[in-house]
């Protein structure tokens, strides 16, 4: 699995805006918990305290929307995953 | 030579670190730039002259910062440090202040939805203040335009057990225990917006603050009203004598004991009066207010000044306005001079004497 980040966010994954997962992952939570531990710094920036991803990131599964499919439940049926923060701000 | 000011100036897109003496200012900054900044706070006690700021990112959350290097350099731990715990079922949406305790290592930090969080080993470790949070009025509590938060702390150098604190919408709440318990304390604050105007509690208090040596006098800030305590802020009386409007945001007192705010046209306008930039400020305990106007605006300033915009340090008052523009009176308001004009929108400013 290789996950894509924001650019906003790769000062919490040793400077890198890709990171490869090593291993097979049967969720999009469990692949976020294989990032968490890779960079644990990541975690309080996309979940927020109740575990949810926060209103204004987004996590795509390939081009499918995680919070418009099953949420962290979404089942893994593609390679990439991409971590964006959402067009949105003042 | 006097001694140098520090001030810390939290905007919409960032920290700024001004340092002034003699009338002449420099800027380092923006720290954090982007993320808005509601909060801020140098610790002097025992000379340690720590730093802390709370940015937050419209995207990625707000988190509680470091510096002791006098913002040079922040940390931003990969845990945060302040977590709403999974129990309250809600998450952090801002840091709204970050305030001393009265011994020599508590902190304190309000946030948004309306939480005290206190440290007691000079911020290493934090936890939610569980008796405020438990207090039955909390689930009644609404929020404002701001959100529900937990925006001012008022602690006592001479008595740690004692704090106050306000909250948007609530009102004021404070402890003699140290935090295990909470007393609310608003008898006769205005809630013009509710049915019965004067509730026990539901209040909209933008700021409380404290006379620096009366230690029971208070004055307060409110959506609507202009109040004074002198009974350690348990009840209030009106002091709305000769202002232009009773509604407003920020509130100091300065060292020789009086008190400013900065009026604004009522709640559906929220800018200045007239046009024109005037801080109010009374000597008298409220009794009178003169509108301070030399080196201000007097003609299409229509400004608006946030609840943590107005500060002082000694007799020296500061303020900034959502327009960024940031203001200095070096004689206890008696004249003005602008020190920066063209910052973005300023969330807070807090000054100290170095």
């Amino acid at each position: 699995m290789k996950v894509y980040l924001s650019g906003h966010l790769k000062q919490f994954a040793g400077g890198e805006t890709e990171v490869s997962l090593p291993g097979s992952f049967t969720s999009v939570g469990e692949a976020l918990g294989g990032l968490w531990s890779l960079h644990p710094g990541l975690r309080d920036r996309v979940l927020d305290e109740q575990g949810k991803i926060r209103t204004h990131v987004n996590v795509f599964l390939g081009e499918k929307s995680v919070k418009q499919s099953e949420g962290l439940a979404t089942p893994v049926d593609a390679d990439e995953l991409h971590i964006f923060n959402a067009v949105s701000g003042g | 030579m006097p001694n140098e000011t520090l001030l810390l100036v939290g905007t919409a897109k960032g920290l700024f670190i001004l340092r002034g003496g003699g009338g002449k200012w420099s800027l380092e900054g923006p720290h954090f730039p982007g993320l808005a900044v509601y909060s801020a706070f140098l610790d002097q006690r025992k000379g340690r002259n720590e730093m802390w700021a709370a940015p937050a990112s419209w995207h990625f959350g707000a988190e509680l910062c470091k510096s002791t290097d006098m913002g040079k350099t922040w940390d931003q731990p990969e845990k945060r440090r302040i977590k709403m715990p999974a129990t309250t079922k809600k998450p952090l949406e801002n840091i709204w202040q970050i305030t001393a305790g009265g011994d020599n290592d508590s902190l304190y930090v309000g946030v948004a939805p309306a939480a005290l969080f206190e440290s007691h080993d000079r911020g290493e470790t934090w936890s939610l203040n569980k008796g405020l949070w438990k207090h039955p009025h909390r689930k009644q509590w609404q929020p404002g335009f701001g959100g529900l938060c937990l925006h001012t702390i008022v602690t006592d150098p001479k008595n740690p057990k004692d704090i106050k604190i306000a909250i948007s919408t609530g009102g004021v709440y404070q402890t003699a225990d140290g935090g295990e318990t909470w007393k609310v304390t608003n008898t006769g604050v205005s809630a013009y917006f509710m049915p019965n105007k004067y509730p026990e509690f539901g209040q909209c208090v933008h700021k409380i603050a404290r006379h620096p040596s009366k230690k029971k006098l208070f004055f307060l800030q409110n959506h609507h009203g202009v109040y004074r305590s002198r009974d350690g802020a348990i009840t209030w009386e009106e002091i709305e004598s000769g202002l232009p409007s009773n509604f407003g945001f920020g509130l100091t007192v300065s060292e020789a004991g009086s008190a400013f705010i900065v009026p604004l046209q009522r709640d559906a306008e929220r800018f200045t009066c007239e046009g024109k930039l005037r801080v109010y400020r009374t000597r008298d305990e409220g009794k009178s207010w003169q509108p301070l106007t030399k080196g201000l605006p007097q003609k299409n300033a229509y400004e608006v000044v946030l609840r943590d915009a107005v500060t002082s340090t000694g007799n020296n008052i500061f303020f900034g306005t959502k327009n960024g523009k940031l203001f200095a009176s070096h004689d206890d308001g008696d004249s003005w001079k602008m020190i920066e004009g063209s910052l973005p929108e300023i969330c807070c400013v807090k000054a100290y004497t170095l």
